[in-house]
């Protein structure tokens, strides 16, 4: 009982994942996956695209610096060379400074000049902060520029900073004659600002200049530089992952932003142009793309919401009819239809239930109505009423009739109430009725006090005339422990029994729906007159019951009977079973209505 | 690496909008000029120009407030306590005004110095002053002897020099004793005329003609700036070739001059003000010094003397030429 309530309640509520959600997941699934998975091919090859347009334009800009810059020092060294054309000759040291205060007029970087000879004496130094000297002055010729210029023509020095902030270098070219000497020029690397500052790659991109070991020598912020070698360890490590891409690299900028950057090397001074470009501008189209595409994901995911939850909702709406529906008819309301008009399969569902639920309520009706002929029929007839019809047609077979009467029951009516007899028959009914259903025998009857059983038919069974003897014998063990009760009560009721088997005709008769089940022969009225013959207690069975049950049931023989109806006498038996007790306590004392004859 | 950069970029990307650019905004910035100068001032112009140029608006987004003490720094110290109101967003300092500013600790505060600022103790070094103060250095000690090379350069005649010198002048005496120098190599005879402030000023012109020199070499200072006009009348009346610092004093009637643009100078400090302003520290802007040197010649002033010149030596180096 219990079990039943917990099962009926776990099927009523509503299921964790409803079809609903289940429907709506997917479809919504269905529709932004692709979208987004779309967006996102887009947006990843959007960025090769550009990042390899990045490294182009960067590569040029960087390109274009480091000749700005070689520019630069390609014209200091062109200039130099003018210096150290002419072998020196005595007096010419006027007409040599002249070349280098003019010099320091045509090139603003340079700061100084020096001219040396060919044994590397100093004969004219010029410059624009200190004093000019001209004759021969110091002995530079194991100077590391002097050196250098000797050996390859020209030499770039080394980059270093002035009081430690700003960024100086020699240049020195020596002559082609080696009686021309050498020219120094000291030139600062401030001035190289010109150069980088003019370059801009798109809004906010700029190039820097860093030398071999990382020091910055440009920078379009010309106080980045005039930090000296102080702020070279940033430096440096753009330099060096600038350096170690390919192409562009995305790195942290010096400003702590990432940034686009690629790398170029001056070829003659060994310095590296880095071109940058911040990564939030280089990327600014491929970011428009993607909010671009992200709104449309976004308006794709709303749609695909909307279309989702619509086609679910078309979906799991008449579902949800239908379980309602079935629910109904759980219920038995069979009058229950479902409208649904979606044209489609579920539609035709729906029309499938309806014919479903017409068909349950005819159906439904069909058993009412065996239940109602279950009240007058005997079980067995009212089940074949309804299944099998071929059964119940009309047919002759061999039958055992059995008849039970009351004994004493004409009296006991006239001397009782109406609710003791009724309350008297409603026992006897019932326990014949028990006993007919036990021995699955066939209840055709009550008549009064009077009932009519049969025995294989219309069901057939495999010994009808032992059964039939068994029935009998438990019916008159069970209506005599009534009569017992009945004794007690002060009622004297006996009852007797009669078995008689032969052909009979069977079938069903009645009109118009009260529908009986029947059987007419000789042997109805034999089994009759053998009821009417027995005594109390006593059962009576013709010679066929006695020829086929005599090995099974004792029987003792009542000798040649005349009966009536029958022209000649007929032996009659008396069921006598070891246990079954002929005389019952106290049945002496009923008062017999039929005593045809002793024995 | 490269799908971690493309996945930082996305993420940079969507953050986009939330990254407002930071601007000077509208906000007031006030700005306290403090010199030892004369109005009209050209360096303020200078200045003025060049915060113009990087987009302030005067009265808008920024104001000056000027306070001059014409060649007299000590009568600055007052304004000093100013600053303790608490609104000045930056300090600009002159020429020796910036001595009397060292006391000035909380306010960031921008000097163009013609000395050493690391002597003067404002800053630890030139690349990384480490303080509150920054700025621009003239460089004016290397160029004392370059400037009487050039005098002789242009006057070879020259045998005694009259040195025309503020002694209220920051760094004066090693200006003078590099000046000296240079003059012991030249075989030139220094006469020292010394005066002390803007009242000494006509006693010391009046000493410098007495001291029969052939040329006069007057040291960058605020106040001989102020009287430039007056010492190059002084010069030519005496027919005395004329040194100078600045192309002002040329533009005065002085006959040469050599040093860096004062005024391209201030125009650069007006970038560091605005850095300041914008939320950089100066003590990591460092201290500029100037590259490009002005040679400036006079070639009225060098016919108004009427001696032998050789300006030909000049010329042909010279940045400005007036005539």
């Amino acid at each position: 009982m219990t079990d039943g309530a917990a099962q009926s309640s776990s099927c009523t509520m509503p299921p964790r994942r409803s079809l609903f959600c289940k429907y709506f997941a997917t479809l919504f699934v269905a529709a932004v996956v692709p979208l987004i998975l779309g967006a996102a091919v887009e947006a990843s090859f959007g960025y090769r695209d550009q990042r390899r347009q990045i490294s182009a334009v960067l590569q040029a800009d960087a390109r274009a610096a480091s000749d700005r810059i070689e520019a630069f020092t390609d014209g200091i060294r062109d200039q130099l060379g003018w210096m150290v054309q002419l072998p020196w000759s005595a007096g010419d040291d006027a007409q040599h400074k002249i070349d280098a205060l003019r010099l320091l007029q045509q090139v603003p970087a340079i700061v100084s000049v020096s001219l040396l000879d060919e044994t590397g004496t100093e004969r004219v130094f010029v410059s624009r902060l200190h004093l000019n000297r001209t004759g021969r002055g110091i002995d530079m010729s194991t100077d590391p520029a002097v050196l250098g210029a000797r050996a390859n023509k020209v030499w770039y020095g080394p980059v270093q900073y002035q009081r430690d902030s700003e960024p100086y270098m020699r240049i020195a070219v020596a002559g082609s004659l080696p009686a021309a000497g050498v020219a120094i020029a000291e030139v600062n690397l401030k001035l190289i600002w010109d150069v980088i500052a003019a370059i801009r790659i798109g809004e906010t991109g700029y190039a820097i200049v860093v030398d071999d070991s990382g020091h910055l020598i440009a920078h379009p912020d010309i106080s980045q530089v005039l930090r000296g070698r102080a702020s070279s360890g940033s430096f440096g490590r753009i330099k060096h992952l600038a350096g170690a891409a390919s192409g562009a690299a995305v790195i942290t900028g010096d400003q702590g932003n990432p940034v686009v950057a690629l790398s170029v090397q001056a070829a003659d001074v060994g310095w590296t142009v880095i071109a940058m470009q911040p990564a939030s501008e280089a990327f600014a189209s491929i970011r428009a793309a993607l909010w671009r595409s992200s709104i449309l994901i976004a308006f794709g995911v709303l749609i695909a919401l909307a279309l989702a939850y619509w086609r679910a909702h078309r979906m799991s709406g008449p579902i949800k009819q239908l379980e309602e529906g079935v629910e109904r008819i759980r219920t038995g309301q069979f009058e229950h239809r479902i409208k649904i008009f979606s044209g489609d399969e579920l539609q035709q569902l729906a029309l499938r239930f309806n014919e479903m639920a017409s068909e349950l309520a005819i159906s439904q009706q069909k058993s009412a109505r065996i239940e109602r002929l279950k009240q007058f029929l005997p079980s067995q007839v009212a089940e074949l009423v309804e299944h099998s019809h071929e059964l119940l047609e009309g047919q002759r077979r061999e039958v055992a009739v059995i008849f039970g009467d009351l004994r004493g029951f004409t009296a006991f009516s006239t001397r009782n109430e109406p609710d003791v007899i009724m309350a008297v028959m409603r026992e006897y009914y019932e326990a014949v009725g028990a006993v007919t259903t036990r021995h699955e025998a066939t209840l055709i009857g009550f008549d009064g006090d009077g009932v009519m059983l049969l025995v294989n038919a219309p069901v057939a069974c495999e010994q009808p005339a032992t059964q039939a003897v068994r029935l009998a014998i438990d019916l008159q063990m069970t209506v005599q422990s009534l009569a017992g009760k009945w004794c007690d009560a002060g009622h004297a009721i006996g009852f007797g029994v009669g078995v008689a088997m032969g052909p009979a005709t069977v079938g069903t008769v009645g009109y118009n729906g009260r529908l009986d089940y029947t059987a007419m022969g000789a042997v109805v009225n034999l089994a009759s007159r053998l009821c009417n013959l027995a005594k109390d207690a006593q059962i009576l069975a013709d010679p066929t019951i006695a020829g086929r049950v005599r090995d099974s049931v004792p029987l003792a023989s009542l000798g040649q009977r005349t009966i009536k109806g029958y022209d000649q006498a007929l032996e009659v038996f008396a069921v006598a079973p070891a246990d079954l007790p002929l005389k019952a306590p106290g049945s002496g004392q009923r008062r017999r209505e039929k005593e045809p004859q002793d024995y | 690496m490269k799908r971690r950069e493309f996945i930082l970029l996305i993420g940079g990307a969507l953050a986009w909008p939330a990254i407002a650019r930071a601007q000077g905004g509208a906000k007031l910035h006030r700005i306290f000029w403090v010199s030892t100068e004369s109005q009209p001032d050209p360096f303020l112009d200078g200045f003025r120009e060049g915060m113009r140029a990087l987009g302030y608006v005067e009265g808008k987004t920024v104001t000056f407030e000027t306070h001059y003490a014409p060649g007299d720094p000590q009568a600055l110290r007052k304004i000093v306590s100013e600053l303790q109101r608490g609104d000045i967003d930056l300090v600009v300092s002159s020429g020796p005004a910036t001595r009397v500013m060292t006391a000035v600790t909380d306010v960031p505060v921008l000097f163009a110095l013609s000395g050493d600022p690391v002597a003067l103790g404002v800053v630890k070094s030139l690349a990384h002053p480490g303080t509150n103060f920054t700025g621009s250095t003239f460089l004016s000690l290397e160029l004392a002897g370059k400037r009487v090379e050039l005098l002789k350069d242009i006057y070879p005649k020259l045998r005694k020099l009259a040195v025309f010198s503020n002694t209220d002048h920051p760094g004066e005496p090693l200006e003078w004793r590099a000046t000296l120098e240079s003059c012991r190599k030249f075989g030139i005879e220094a006469a020292y005329v010394p005066f002390c402030g803007a009242r000494e000023i006509e006693n010391g012109l009046m000493a410098a003609g007495k001291v029969d020199a052939d040329a006069l070499l007057v040291f960058p200072d605020v106040v001989t700036l102020v009287h430039r006009a007056k010492i190059a009348e002084f010069a030519i009346a005496h027919r005395l070739p004329s040194m100078f610092g600045w192309s002002e004093y040329c533009d005065a009637g002085g006959l040469l001059s050599y040093g860096a643009n004062q005024r391209t100078t201030y125009y650069r400090l007006a970038t560091y003000a605005d850095r300041i302003l914008r939320g950089e520290n100066p003590s990591d802007l460092p201290v500029m010094r100037p590259e490009k040197f002005e040679l400036a010649v006079n070639l009225k002033t060098a016919r108004l003397l009427g001696i032998d010149l050789d300006v030909s030596s000049i010329l042909f180096r010279a940045s400005k030429v007036i005539s």
